[in-house]
């Protein structure tokens, strides 16, 4: 009995051991010791919207660079960057849903060693436009528009996901979204039924004469049996709407279209993706209230939705990396992108445009 | 022969040691990286001490529930035969195989507000996510295996003739299982209490999905790691913890301390 149990379990561990240096081009990553079979690992960390068409991407890029092997892994932007300035792990390329927090969180923070920045460029690739998703038996969806929604979803009955602000781009942009509507639609009562008694710390409003701000405490945290529901990232929220916990939530037209769920879209001046309202949107402005934990108390001004993308300090292929974006960025990578309803921009503009690769500055003109 | 016992003893020793300083190293390096200052702010912090109190009392109410359920379940495995056994025993023991988020996402489908059980339970005001009960049901659905084994193999230890001389002198089946088997097995049970309550309070994975609100330690801990960084994070998990090995040492110390005559 015991000498076939140790047979059965040897056995296993051979068979474990064997599956493990099958697999080992992919876990054990910069062990250069192994054949010339070897493919180099490109780590992507990106924004959870673009989980699903950086999926095709992955495939199409490996496909006609097949000695790289993208190794991608899906955070909220905050998170995403954080991953690279907090934790130092060896990122090769960074993809955020909003492009501006690359200058306000990686220009700005060091390279502990090396005194550098954690990046210096970024290209603005694409758009989005925030919406309402809703699943089947989500209440109200009869009666529920592009007028009415912000009054419709703050009924004390409903359940809404919105993702932290805190953490990820969709999360604040929701709060703006809430205050652009309140200027366009000059009713100023939208806000306050959403948000006031929520939070045990609350989350206020303060409309100024030319910024209407909006703070996030610290600890943001949703008091028992509210209407708001709050996740680390927008596409958690996705299966709470699937499986009913949720009527509405706050997500990216494009994330809705790849799930195919219903969507309410919302108006041009409130759903932060049409560039002839730049105007309205620089209006808003969200703060984190942050006293403890950060020096910097982030805030992000309202303005046109931007995914941005960088390669950070740090980086073990920039070679590999540079050609990953330019892949993104070619006819094969907008046709991608465009089959899982994501479109890019017609060009491409790179803010710190000197500090490019030469390859990604052939095909970015420079931000003004 | 002597000298071959002392080769094995130091060979087994260093090969043990090694795992032992696996557990060890982590746990250190994060109690050492934390200056008294932090962890006297986590303490004083009323977030932390909130979670700590939810953490804790959610696992006991686990627990608990596993306790009447499960201890029952244990006896029955252990001391009657009947059709499908090695079917209920691989069952008991599925929430071990099963990745815990995948179990989180199962229980949504069952508790969420439209599951099997919550759109029953949604109108008598019993609501799981986001809630209390989302909290217990993730724990007690993940921890489960622990009582019930360790209870079962105690039950199997008692020595049966006993149980049935006091079927014999005309004890009932209750009063057999009450005044026979239970106080010959509860060190067993009550050590599997402990072990489900401490891997209760470990959770992640299942109740992040359920319920991310109220936030347990776990839940917090990850929070301030994504948000805000390791300087955050790291003093409420030493304070975690220190509070599970201190809590965990004086129950094994004080109710288990027979066990090892």
């Amino acid at each position: 009995m015991m000498k076939k149990t140790i047979t059965i379990l040897l056995l296993v561990s051979l068979l474990s051991v064997a599956l493990a240096s099958c697999n080992g081009g992919q876990a054990g990553a910069g062990n250069e010791a192994m054949t010339s079979v070897e493919k180099t690992p490109l780590s992507v960390f990106a924004a959870g919207s673009l989980i699903i068409p950086f999926a095709d991407v992955e495939k199409a890029f490996e496909v006609k660079h097949p000695q790289i092997d993208v190794q991608a892994e899906y955070h909220g932007s905050i998170q995403v960057i954080r991953h690279a300035t907090e934790l130092h792990k060896p990122i090769d390329v960074v993809v955020t849903a909003d492009a501006s927090l690359i200058p306000l969180l990686m220009y700005e923070s060091r390279v502990p060693e090396t005194n550098e920045p954690y990046a210096d460029w970024y290209i603005r690739f694409a758009s989005n436009h925030l919406a309402l998703a809703y699943g089947e038996n989500s209440k109200y969806a009869d009666e529920i528009n592009a007028e009415n929604w912000a009054e419709v979803i703050a009924r004390p009955d409903m359940k809404i996901g919105i993702a932290d602000p805190r953490f990820d781009a969709s999360g604040y942009r929701a709060l703006m979204a809430f205050a652009l509507s309140e200027m366009a639609n000059n009713d100023y009562g939208l806000f306050a039924p959403m948000f006031d008694g929520q939070f045990s710390f609350p989350v206020t409003i303060f409309r100024g004469d030319e910024l209407t701000t909006i703070t996030v405490p610290e600890i943001l945290e949703t008091k028992k049996g509210s209407h708001i529901v709050l996740r680390g990232s927008s596409v958690q929220l996705i299966a709470l709407l699937q499986s009913g916990d949720l009527d509405y939530a706050f997500e990216y037209e494009s994330v809705i279209q790849q799930h195919e769920l219903n969507m309410v879209s919302l108006p041009d001046e409130v759903n932060l993706g049409e560039p002839d309202f730049e105007a309205e949107y620089n209006q808003v402005q969200v703060d984190l209230d942050f006293q403890r934990f950060a020096s910097v108390k982030p805030k992000f001004r309202g303005e046109r939705i931007g995914y941005g993308v960088t390669i950070p300090a740090g980086a073990q292929h920039t070679e590999e990396a540079a050609l990953f974006i330019a892949f993104l960025l070619s006819d094969e990578g907008r046709a991608v992108m465009e089959a899982n309803h994501h479109p890019l921009f017609e060009t491409f503009l790179a803010d710190g445009y000197e500090n490019l690769p030469a390859s990604l500055q052939a095909i970015t003109v420079p931000l003004e | 022969m002597k000298k071959r016992n002392l080769f094995f003893n130091i060979v087994f020793s260093a090969l043990g040691g090694l795992l032992l300083l696996f557990i060890v190293l982590p746990l250190l390096s994060i109690l050492l990286g934390t200056t008294p200052e932090t962890l006297w702010l986590a303490l004083t912090d009323p977030q932390v001490l909130n979670s700590i109190r939810l953490t804790f009392s959610a696992a006991a109410m686990a627990t608990l529930l596993a306790i009447i359920t499960g201890v029952p379940l244990a006896f029955l495995l252990a001391r009657r035969r009947f059709r499908g056994k090695r079917l209920v025993e691989a069952l008991v023991n599925l929430p071990i195989v099963i990745p815990h988020t995948a179990a989180g996402v199962a229980l949504l489908l069952v508790f969420g507000r439209r599951g099997l059980l919550g759109q029953w339970l949604t109108p008598l005001g019993i609501v799981f996510t986001d809630n209390f009960a989302g909290v217990v049901v993730g724990m007690l659905f993940v921890s489960l295996p622990f009582l019930v084994n360790l209870s079962r193999e105690s039950f199997a230890l008692v020595d049966e003739e006993l149980e049935r001389v006091a079927l014999i002198d005309g004890a009932t089946p209750w009063q057999a299982f009450w005044y026979v088997s239970l106080p010959q097995a509860w060190r067993g049970v009550l050590a599997g209490a402990l072990m489900m309550w401490a891997r209760g309070i470990s959770e992640f994975g299942a109740v992040v999905i359920l319920a991310y609100h109220p936030k347990i330690v776990p839940v917090l801990v990850f929070e301030r790691f994504e948000g805000f960084g390791l300087v955050a994070a790291q003093p409420v998990a030493a304070l975690l913890v220190l509070v599970a090995l201190a809590t965990f040492i004086f129950l094994r110390l004080s109710l288990l301390k027979e066990n090892s005559e």
